[in-house]
């Protein structure tokens, strides 16, 4: 093993892919001179020439459809849109096209597109930059959804999105790519549609996605020292889910959480939590709750947007209340009474706690504003 | 161009018209379900360039895509029975008139304005670097100029010199928006200066000059000249769709001015003159209506897919790729 970040996790995923199929490029705004934004592709223009590192124009819309239609001609082309919130221009490829030609050709034609990009806060750049775009394509058949969270997924999954034949949508996390973590030295590859149980707990089940997976981890350390063990689930492909294994801790548990960045209403949280109480009503004490990014564009700077999606601060508390909660209820009247929850938001989503710096919670913070937080 | 060349173009010209015809009667009884886009009017560029192209050429076309496909060489069956939603057609039935994929004859169409010239730069991205001697074709109307896909399309092939041949069929409307009205340029071939292209501007309505160039500039692409851009004028004798209220941008007058200039009729004539039968013209558009008649009962008995059809290759399951390695 050897302890790498992320972004040379990636770095290596691409080498060892290009290696070994010619087929395989690498296209985007200045993945070649600069070696991409956060750097993950630096040096592969050396190594493998433009005919495999294309540095791009600033059209995204061209770029993605460069990638239709070169995989329609056998190539294997991972398209790296810089910042996945200038995805909306190409998104008419993506949804339109890539998402629809396989079954368009009753599966004659293949498309083994990796759509590459990175979404998130966390590095102060507002909210042209820095959205959780995730939730609209986990709503278009067609599209794998992938979005890892440490050095070894990113590079084994990454591996294994090349390997597909299926249009991956890839949504690696900009705060990620200095993260360090151990990643063997010799080749291996995480199959995708696979979660991975980061922590095994038994009180409460965290289901959290990218950059908050470790929060989780970091929030569960911390409710460990007060008692609660908390079991942290990383699904790693949002669609399609592996439902089993979240199913499978959660009717152990008895109680989830599920955290994003991206806000709840209409996204992929609300979809993991369906999945949860479909299959684990009886074994639920509480209703899942969703702790998930407020529903605002992130707003400038490093506290503010901070404090717009969940910190390991606020996971914790929300598990605190959730377990308190969920305790209560069984106590109190041996059964479950869904709408008695103390301390319930009017709204039943767990805000990310703003203004934590004064101790006031998510929900303070929205009736203090009227609303306007939302 | 010789007579019996001549005469080949205007045969394939005079089954366009029929086979778009036969289109419409079955669109009005509506057994074409979509919105059906006729193509009376500007069979000299579907016959001129997608004729042109040898079968292993790719041909990228719009959502009036009937007669671009069948100029390629996707059989009469595959394109009116999609058309109609039947199993036998190019995509199963599935995709209906303005979006289907014909792999085996290297022809796919799609139903938003500008999308596949994006397509194209990948197509011939590919083309160029596995040094196959192929190249692609993009045809897309006046209104798809107007797309921002069209300005990052052209950009990209001009800059890596890719091997398409980007055709703008300039039927005169974008639905219902007059092209002298939304297009600031005089001509479409203008823009090309702007990616170093030349402008290349060709009578739609003239056959022979629509394959004249076709295959000139098919020709220069093989050799590494691309990317070409080239406009045909033309125009669309009907509406937008079938029944569109026509009289919102555009007069009668107008269209039985574009009526004298129609290219069925100008070939005809120029055959006529050559000293050709009429009788024989007559003969030969005989046979083509009785084709079509036999088509179009042989359509009416193709089956519809079923659902298990519709909601299958939605995806490859995970593991099942023959890449994968799960």
């Amino acid at each position: 093993m050897s302890l790498i970040t992320y972004g040379e996790a990636i770095r290596q995923a691409y080498r060892e892919e290009m290696r070994r199929d010619k087929n395989v490029f690498l296209m985007g705004e200045d993945v070649g001179r600069w070696g991409s934004l956060y750097r993950s592709s630096k040096g592969l223009l050396d190594e493998f020439g433009p005919e495999q590192v294309k540095d791009a124009p600033i059209s995204e819309a061209a770029i993605a459809g460069c990638g239709v239609g070169s995989a329609l001609m056998g190539m294997r082309p991972i398209v790296e849109i810089m910042y996945i919130d200038f995805i909306t221009i190409a998104m008419d490829q993506i949804v339109n096209h890539a998402a629809k030609w396989h079954q368009l050709s009753n599966g004659k034609i293949k498309l083994p597109i990796v759509f590459k990009t990175q979404g998130g806060a966390g590095r102060r750049n507002s909210s042209q930059h820095s959205q959780s775009l995730e939730n609209w394509f986990v709503g278009i058949p067609g599209l794998i959804v992938v979005m890892p969270s440490t050095p070894y997924d990113v590079k084994g999954l990454l591996k294994s999105a090349v390997r597909d034949d299926n249009p991956v949508v890839f949504i690696e996390h900009k705060s990620l790519y200095f993260d360090k973590g151990e990643v063997p030295e010799s080749e291996y590859l995480i199959p995708l549609g696979r979660a991975d149980v980061k922590r095994t707990g038994e009180d409460v089940t965290i289901v959290a996605t990218s950059w908050m997976v470790s929060f989780a981890l970091k929030a569960a350390e911390r409710l460990e020292e007060d008692g609660i063990s908390c079991e942290v689930i990383d699904p790693r492909t949002l669609w399609p889910l592996d439902q089993e294994t979240i199913i499978r801790s959660v009717k152990k548990t008895g109680l989830c959480l599920v955290v994003t960045e991206a806000p709840a209403e209409g996204g992929w949280s609300g979809e993991a939590s369906s999945v949860v109480h479909e299959h684990c009503f009886g074994e639920l004490k509480q209703p899942v709750k969703r702790h998930c990014g407020l529903r605002t564009g992130i707003p400038y700077g490093p506290v503010l947007e901070r404090q717009v999606v969940p910190s390991e601060e606020s996971i914790v508390e929300a598990v605190q209340e959730l377990v308190t909660r969920g305790a209560l209820i069984t106590v109190q009247s041996g059964t479950y009474n869904f709408m008695e929850g103390k301390d319930a938001d009017v709204d039943g989503i767990d805000h990310a706690h703003v203004g934590r710096s004064d101790g006031r919670g998510g929900r303070a913070f929205l009736e203090e504003t009227g609303g306007r937080g939302r | 161009m010789s007579e019996a060349r001549l005469r080949e173009l205007y045969e394939q010209m005079l089954l366009l018209r029929h086979f778009d015809q036969l289109s419409l009667q079955l669109k009005l009884k509506d057994l074409i379900y979509s919105g059906y886009h006729p193509y009376e009017g500007q069979e000299a560029v579907a016959v001129g360039f997608c004729g042109a192209l040898e079968s292993d050429d790719m041909l990228l076309s719009t959502h009036r895509p009937h007669c671009h496909a069948v100029a390629k060489g996707c059989t009469l069956e595959a394109v009116l029975t999609e058309m109609m939603g039947r199993v036998t057609g190019c995509s199963g039935g599935l995709g209906g008139g303005m979006q289907y994929l014909d792999p085996d004859h290297n022809f796919y169409c799609g139903s938003v304005v500008g999308s596949n010239l994006p397509i194209a730069t990948g197509i011939g991205m590919a083309i160029k670097q596995q040094g196959l001697d192929r190249i692609c074709m993009c045809l897309f109307g006046d209104g798809a100029s107007n797309t921002g896909s069209f300005h990052e399309a052209l950009n990209l092939a001009a800059i890596w010199k890719l091997p398409i041949v980007f055709v703008c069929e300039n039927n005169q409307f974008a639905e219902a928006m007059p092209v002298r009205e939304f297009v600031a340029c005089e001509r479409i071939s203008m823009r090309a200066r702007g990616y170093g292209l030349e402008e290349i501007t060709v009578d739609g309505n003239d056959v022979e000059e629509t394959r004249r160039v076709a295959s000139a500039l098919i020709e220069r692409t093989r050799r590494g000249e691309g990317p070409f851009l080239v406009e045909a004028l033309t125009y669309r004798l009907r509406g937008h769709y079938v029944g569109d209220p026509e009289k919102t941008y555009r007069a009668r007058e107008e269209v039985e001015v574009w009526r004298q200039k129609e290219p069925l009729t100008r070939a005809r004539k120029k055959l006529l003159q050559a000293g050709v039968n009429a009788a024989e013209l007559d003969a030969m558009e005989q046979r083509i209506q009785d084709k079509l008649e036999t088509l179009r009962e042989w359509a009416l008995q193709q089956a519809f897919p079923t659902l298990e059809q519709a909601i299958d290759h939605v995806y490859i399951p995970l593991g099942k790729g023959e890449n994968t390695c799960h």
